[in-house]
């Protein structure tokens, strides 16, 4: 081994060289490959960037013409509330005073209605997408699966599942069985099968093999192995990934109105799209609420669910 | 005390266990056979779940699946026997998808640009000024909270049809998303560089510069490179509601009954969509190597 022989990474420095001009000369090359690498980069990035202007005419006059219109439409959907008749009751022939609460939320029944169905949504579709993926899950897992090509199966169903779109589906079952939230909830509800299928066979996947040699030792079937030895140690993770995941279905829920499946959406969709007024302003109010809510009720829910155990 | 028990019945009868054995264990380990009252808690809970799930399925109409028409089942056999493929409108379908590609780039792109502005003024080492903090963050909460598709909507009706409406409303909501991980990234900054930075006299803006900038940019690119994947995912059907992209190509498609070409298309979003990913993750393991995030 030779003390004047130093190899790094990249430059080897000979006998009798001087240590810092080699490492001087390495260093501007790296920094020039390096440089050329970032301009090759900067330029792709450009063609890129040009390419998807032309493509989506994303030209500057159209956002200058549009910017104004954008403000002027947010400013025609508040609410136009008065402080002095904000809270004024029903006038005596039963008309709520314009520019009190009482009058932009004259729709407040109707809303809270959807909201309702909004809510009723989501949880029979996560309860139904959960119970799908939990079938699918132990199938779908590598080192669980009875045989190759189940697994492949498995897996496949649960990509395709996952890969389209909710309200690609829901428009699709709203054709099929007709406008109403069945066809939302059947919607959400395959979309969550994919989404949670994958998300519960990579944790069944982490799982100890141990209990279920166990089970196969004593003379188990399939099934006993995945029942005994596998749900007990994966049930607390998929609690929590199905409340995860009804956070997001609440979210899903509350647009795949648009397309006719029931729920919020369709309101939405309606005051955005055919009113011109403080009620668009209404309606978006309450499905942030709603989400909003939602999402801290199910947080506290899965940080006092993790790490308990004996969900059975 | 326990363990001489289990030596005294092991040691009595080695092999047959009885009943009496069982009742013995039972006793002495009433929790290992599940005591009664978490069994009724659980039991209750099951009880209440399926109870509201056989209701819920009442409360949707369940039956009405079982009635659907005979457009429907022309529809779904079509999706699987496709006509003649020669006279589709191949030039349209693939000008969507680029168009779908292109917004999702430029809404990510643009609200990128923006977040690198806001997330200063949203992390708590850099605004030491709580109030604005605060502001700003249930801002970018109102912005996360509505999603793209609303958006879309809202755009549409200001600024009429088209892609623009989709590139504002994937900005607005990429703008949100990453304002916040932004954020959180230089929250989790090294204290260290940032100080030696500070202690040379450096302003502020010059601070940032070459104490925050070198420690979050891989960050950042791979944040922006996920919020892209996930903005081609919903930039696809963005055009449900009119702003532009494969979504309104598939939903003429689907209102003129070509549902053999909804079905192409479906198929040609799902590839995209698994090559953009594959695409980035190779450009996120250029940045910063293969396991970091």
């Amino acid at each position: 081994m030779a003390a004047t022989q130093i190899a790094t990474a990249g430059f080897v420095i000979e006998p009798g060289q001087d240590a810092v001009t080699v490492f001087e000369k390495h260093r501007a090359e790296l920094m020039a490959s390096r440089r050329l690498m970032n301009l090759g980069m900067a330029a792709l990035f450009l063609v890129l960037l040009a390419i998807s202007v032309y493509v989506s005419r994303f030209y500057p006059e159209r956002l200058w013409n549009g910017a104004p219109r954008i403000f002027e439409y947010f400013g025609t959907v508040m609410p136009n509330l008065e402080i002095d008749k904000l809270f004024e009751a029903r006038g005596a022939n039963g008309k709520a005073v314009p520019g009190s609460i009482l009058y932009w939320y004259s729709d407040f029944g109707k809303y809270m209605t959807l909201l309702f169905e909004t809510v009723l949504m989501a949880i029979t579709a996560t309860m139904l997408g959960a119970g799908v993926a939990f079938l699918l899950s132990f199938p779908a897992a590598r080192n669980l699966a009875p045989a190759h090509w189940i697994n492949v199966l498995a897996r496949r169903t649960t990509e395709v599942f996952r890969g389209v779109p909710e309200i690609i589906i829901a428009l699709v079952l709203v054709f099929a069985v007709g406008i109403g939230p069945l066809a939302g909830v059947l919607a959400i509800a395959i979309h969550t099968a994919g989404a949670l299928g994958k998300l519960f066979s990579e944790v069944n996947e982490n799982a100890s093999t141990r209990p279920v040699e166990g089970m196969r030792s004593v003379g188990g079937t399939w099934f006993d192995e995945m029942r005994f030895g596998i749900v007990p140690q994966v049930l607390p993770n998929f609690v929590s990934y199905t409340l995860l995941r009804f956070e997001i279905n609440v979210r899903a829920s509350s647009i795949v109105g648009f397309v006719g499946a029931g729920g919020i959406g369709q309101e939405l969709n309606h005051t955005i799209s055919f009113y011109n007024d403080d009620r668009v302003m209404a309606v978006l109010i309450l499905v942030v609420l709603l989400v909003t809510v939602i999402d801290l009720v199910s947080e506290r829910a899965r940080t006092r669910l993790i790490g308990r155990e004996n969900l059975i | 005390m326990s363990e001489m028990a289990m030596r005294d019945i092991r040691s009595a009868r080695a092999m047959t266990v009885s009943a009496a054995d069982v009742a013995a264990l039972k006793a002495q380990f009433p929790d290992a056979f599940g005591n009664m009252r978490q069994k009724l808690v659980t039991g209750t809970l099951w009880g209440v779940a399926i109870g509201y799930f056989l209701w819920s399925l009442w409360f949707f109409e369940f039956w009405k699946l079982f009635f659907f028409n005979e457009r429907a089942a022309r529809m779904f056999s079509e999706f699987f026997f496709w006509g003649p493929m020669g006279e589709w409108d191949y030039a349209g379908i693939y000008q969507g998808l680029a168009e779908t590609i292109a917004m999702a780039f430029l809404g990510t792109l643009l609200g990128s640009v923006a977040a690198l502005l806001i997330a200063f003024a949203a992390a708590r080492n850099t605004m030491p000024r709580s109030l604005i903090r605060h502001t700003v963050r249930r801002f970018l909460d109102l912005l996360r909270g509505i999603d793209s598709l609303i958006w879309a909507l809202v755009f549409v009706r200001a600024v009429g049809l088209g892609p623009l409406a989709g590139v504002l409303s994937i900005f607005v909501s990429d703008t949100g998303t990453l304002s916040k991980l932004y954020s959180e990234a230089i929250e989790n900054v090294d204290r260290k560089q940032v100080e030696g930075v500070r202690a040379t006299g450096a302003s502020p803006i010059k601070t940032i510069r070459f104490a925050y900038l070198p420690q979050i940019t891989p960050v950042f690119i791979s944040l922006s490179l996920y919020s892209f994947e996930s903005s081609v995912r919903s930039a696809t059907i963005l055009g449900i509601v009119g702003a532009g992209g494969i979504g309104k190509v598939l939903v003429d498609r689907f209102r003129a009954g070509f549902f053999d070409q909804v079905a192409f298309v479906v198929i040609n979003i799902l590839i995209c969509v698994f090559v953009i990913d594959w695409l980035s993750g190779k450009v996120r393991a250029h940045f910063i190597g293969e396991k970091a995030h």
